[in-house]
């Protein structure tokens, strides 16, 4: 099984390979290096989990900067690694997951950082906004419990008086229409939109750096969708967070992110600004994704599904790992793995076709 | 709340008439005639049949149910044969001692339950997992009169450590100390299956509750594993009252034999006297005794678990 | 885990209830991660367990050729001796007899009452169980609301009160068994046989003209019947330790004869003279239970195996 190498002898082959794009690859992006220095560094992120004699490379050397007041979408289908190199970054998974490669908060290694330091960095430094807001409240303890518990288990307030007037004032930030009355509320007391306002409000309480949003908006109504996501990118603007956002909605990437990193079989595929990669995809995979979703009032024809499964994290296929169900692969995508490459300003893309066209 | 628990207690009504009806069966299946045998062999035709006009025995089945119904609700559960007094008040002077020793014993199960179900859910590993389901399924499959007997032969016989057994008078005088120490024994042996079960649930429901997403959102607040596990426990708390509860009634049946074993003067003594003397009405006031106790029980029980769950308080 | 230690009831969640060690199943990783081989035999503590259960039985069956003494055979002068004394490998009891000889012919008398319920009870509890699934709304609801009054007794009082009334004897006490033992298992056959209508072939039979009583029993009865058989050998641990209880209360087997509660009740005189020796109905019980349970559980975890792998 060629994924069973541990992860640390892949980061070797990584970085040997000539046709990866510079180690910290991002000089070719045309981004302004140096200028502003990334809040969150995502450096050849490898996460492996193993149980019961099995291993399974999730995440297969992730390359992101997250930078502040910018939503950065992490793009792809269930099993893609997308939310798994999410919560790689809070290191939440326990002990059968091991990582490798560089999580950097402000310079900090949040990888290497104790336990006990760690505990520190979540929640405070980094929150989480989850998918289902009904799964990610205590269903026992009452809404305003649980914004003091966070607020006062991080001290951001001195007392118990100061952490109930700033929970009040939180739940009025997120549009909660009645904060007295939610404060005092049960999760099942309240609707689907109120609770994720709830749950962001707890995420946002100690003004985050870095905020990661795993789909947030796919348990709820479409209407309720577009409230949430508006109430987003005003709290984003405000706190100015930089901001991960994970989801396999095309429609979500486009109207909320700056940059968008389509994610396939655990890696980045293509990497750019939101608008450009969505309307204008170069990675063969990309376009197979956008052509399987149906465009409201654009005459498209047939909707077209992608041929074949994507690969099961344990087995995935020697050479591109999109090769198998790849329209336009050749001989060379069978046998050599494709690396990200920069393909036009502020773009990347790892596929042998670009390869080509990039050296011609 | 108010209209929950009302609710419940209307519930219970018909099954507390269900309960009645099988009492009133038993005590009509018992085999022979009640007639002849209180009359003798001698007995002259119109004596049999002013005895079973006095009786009440030549009316209709159903109208004997409602007479003996009418007798219970006015705490007339007949009279005992042995002692010849009114079986209600005998049986409960003995039912108090049996409550003496249930709540101990349910104590024991409960918190040592809570203890090595938490253990077991918490502590990773084969030996620890192994471990505790050898612990659970023994104490599980354990019957009480062998855990007792052995209990007293280990600890009371060979060492005089604890004393197996003459407690004549547990809600007397003879003070706090000298009733916990003749508890000991008896409550184990009482309280070790219920722990077992109660283990198991705990470590099920902990399980559950750690494996739910609202604890991986409280690890991504920040929130300490200590922290994260109580809130784990305070969720899995209601299923595992529930369960409690009801071992709780169970051991209203068990402790019978515990009685027995460590003569105390409880409802289960009483009965198995009444056993070896066919005291048939007193073995039926306890049974119902007990039914009711364990009926009460479970009303309790439901009560706590909608104070502890909100989302069942409709 | 199946041990049933009680009386209550299997199809609620959490009445009979374990899990495996819990293999976190890691969010957003293809299915193929968590995929497992499972063994498909049974494990050491139900194989071993399974050994003993066929030792009683088999103790029960030869006993005249196992036992050097009879069970009522002794001598006055022979009283409580110890241990390995004299060919006696248990003792002696009070009168004189082989204890080793008693608890042999015991097993007859006290495996019997343990089964015999189990048996009658399953019959009855299936055939109310069957009643009750296909039956009308009306029938389910008469059928189920009387097995509940059944839940509002602690199940060994409600045995009991029938075997009191009854009169001592084995075949009262097994019939009292036989009542406490119903309820439990017909809520398993009903709720069995729920599940099974809701499943295509029964829409499919439904459909093609089937009647009642063909239904029930080409398609319903072969599928109820693994989980119902399971559950019934899962209870034979828990009513070999109730028949014992009976014998113990004196409401089984009279006297003079040989029965593992009774002999418990008989010897626990001698606590103090012969502590050993008044052990020894009370450890043979405690581990048939265990090991009637433990093969109960083993056989319980092996079915299921089956019913995943389908």
């Amino acid at each position: 099984m060629e994924t069973a190498t541990p992860a640390t002898s892949s980061v070797v082959a990584a970085s040997s390979s000539p046709a990866a794009a510079s180690p910290d690859g991002r000089d070719g992006t045309g981004q302004p290096t140096g200028a502003v220095q990334p809040t969150l560094r995502i450096s050849d992120l490898h996460t492996v989990f193993r149980s019961r004699g099995l291993t399974v490379a999730a995440v297969r050397g992730v390359d992101l900067d997250l930078h502040p007041g910018e939503i950065t979408v992490l793009l792809g289908e269930s099993g893609s690694g997308k939310s798994v190199t999410a919560k790689s970054v809070m290191r939440l998974y326990g002990a059968n997951a091991s990582f490798s490669g560089a999580v950097e908060l402000e310079g900090r290694d949040l990888l290497s950082l104790p336990p006990k330091e760690m505990l520190a960095v979540r929640g405070a430094e980094i929150a989480m906004v989850p998918q289902d807001p009904t799964a990610a409240l205590d269903p026992l303890r009452r809404i305003g419990a649980q914004l003091v518990e966070v607020l006062r288990q991080h001290k951001v307030v001195p007392n118990k008086a100061a952490a109930q007037a700033r929970a009040l004032e939180l739940l009025d930030q997120v549009g909660i229409p009645d904060p007295k009355r939610v404060y005092r509320s049960f999760p099942h007391e309240l609707s689907g939109g109120m609770r994720q306002r709830a749950v962001i409000a707890i995420a946002v309480s100690c003004d985050p750096k870095v905020l990661i949003a795993d789909e947030p908006t796919t348990a709820l109504d479409v209407t309720v969708q577009a409230q949430i996501l508006d109430l987003f990118q005003r709290l984003i603007a405000e706190l100015h967070s930089a901001v991960l956002l994970v989801t396999h909605d095309v429609g979500v990437a486009e109207e909320v992110g700056d940059r968008v990193g389509v994610m396939y079989a655990g890696r980045i595929v293509e990497f750019g600004p939101a608008a450009e990669v969505l309307n204008t995809p170069r990675h063969p995979y990309t376009r197979a994704l956008l052509d399987s979703i149906p465009t409201p009032g654009v005459e498209r024809g047939r909707l077209r599904s992608i041929v074949g499964q994507p690969p099961v994290s344990g087995e995935i296929p020697a050479g591109c790992a999109f090769g198998l169900r790849c329209p336009h692969a050749f001989a060379r995508c069978r046998s050599v793995d494709a690396t990200l490459i920069s393909v036009g300003e502020r773009r990347q893309a790892a596929c042998h076709l670009l390869e080509e066209e990039v050296s011609a | 709340m108010i209209r929950f628990l009302l609710r419940r207690i209307g519930l219970a009504v018909p099954t507390l008439l269900g309960v009645s009806i099988v009492i009133f069966v038993t005590i009509r299946i018992v085999p022979g005639d009640p007639v002849a045998s209180l009359l003798g062999p001698t007995g002259s035709a119109e004596a049999r049949e002013r005895l079973t006009k006095d009786l009440g025995l030549d009316a209709p089945i159903p109208v004997q149910y409602v007479k003996w119904l009418g007798n219970v609700v006015q705490g007339d559960l007949g009279r005992s044969i042995a002692k010849q007094t009114d079986a209600l008040p005998y049986v409960w002077e003995a039912f108090r001692n049996t409550l003496t020793l249930s709540i101990f014993a349910a104590l024991v199960a409960i918190l040592g339950g809570i203890a090595l179900g938490v253990l077991a859910a918490t502590r990773r590993g084969r030996v620890a997992s192994g471990f505790s389901t050898a612990v659970s399924l023994f104490s599980i499959s354990a019957p009480q009169y062998s855990v007792g007997l052995i209990l007293i032969v280990y600890l009371s016989a060979g060492r005089g450590w604890f004393p197996s057994g003459g407690m004549r008078n547990p809600t007397g005088d003879s003070g706090f100390g000298d009733l916990l120490n003749h508890l000991w024994l008896p409550g184990i042996s009482a309280a070790l299956v219920p722990l077992g079960i109660i283990a198991r649930m705990v470590r099920s429901s902990m399980l559950d509750a750690l494996s739910a997403d609202f604890v991986e959102s409280l690890r991504a607040r920040g929130i300490p594993e200590w922290k994260v596990r109580w809130h784990a426990f305070h969720n899995a708390l209601p299923s595992v009252l529930t369960i409690a509860g009801l071992q709780v009634g169970y051991l209203l049946g068990g402790v019978i034999f515990v009685e027995i074993v460590f003569s105390w003067p409880g409802l289960g003594l009483v009965v198995f006297q009444s056993i070896s003397q066919r005291d048939l009405p007193v073995i039926q006031a306890g049974v119902l005794v007990s039914a009711l106790a364990f009926v009460v029980i479970n009303l309790i029980v439901d009560a706590l678990h909608g104070l502890m769950d909100p989302r069942i308080r409709r | 885990m199946t041990v049933v230690h009680q009386i209550t009831d299997p199809t609620r969640p959490g009445a009979v209830e374990d899990r495996p060690d819990e293999v976190p199943a890691e969010p957003d990783v293809a299915p193929a991660a968590t995929k497992s081989i499972k063994r498909r035999r049974l494990g050491w503590p139900a194989r071993i367990a399974g050994s003993v259960c066929a030792l009683f039985f088999l103790a029960a069956v030869a006993a005249p050729l196992l036992t050097p003494f009879g069970p009522l055979e002794g001598d006055r002068s022979q009283r409580l001796l110890p241990f390995f004394s004299g060919g006696h490998l248990l003792g002696t009891d009070g009168q004189g007899r082989d204890v080793l000889s008693r608890i042999i012919w015991g097993a007859r008398p006290s495996l019997l009452t343990g089964l015999i319920p189990v048996f009658v009870a399953g019959l009855v509890g299936t055939v109310l169980g069957l009643v009750a699934g296909l039956g009308t709304r009306r029938i389910n609801s008469i059928v189920m609301r009387t097995l509940d009054v059944f839940y509002a007794f602690p199940a060994v009082l409600l045995a009991i009160a029938i075997a009191a009334a009854l009169g001592s004897g084995t075949s009262n006490a097994i019939i009292a068994l036989s009542v406490i033992l119903i309820p439990p298992i017909a809520r398993l056959a009903e709720s069995e046989v729920a599940r099974i209508k809701s499943a295509d072939f029964m829409e499919a039979a439904r459909v093609s003209g089937a009647g009642w009583l063909s239904i029930s029993i080409r398609h319903v009865l072969p599928n109820a019947a693994p989980a119902i058989v399971v559950y019934c050998t899962a209870l034979v641990g828990l009513s070999i330790v109730y028949a014992a209880g009976l014998g113990f209360l004196g409401l089984g087997v009279a006297p003079p004869n040989a029965e593992w509660g009774l002999m418990v009740n008989d010897l626990r005189q001698y606590t103090f003279s012969a502590p050993q020796i008044s052990l020894v109905p009370a450890v043979v019980i405690l581990i048939a239970s265990v090991a009637f349970n433990v093969f109960g559980d083993g056989l319980r975890d092996l079915l299921d195996v089956r019913a995943e792998g389908k």
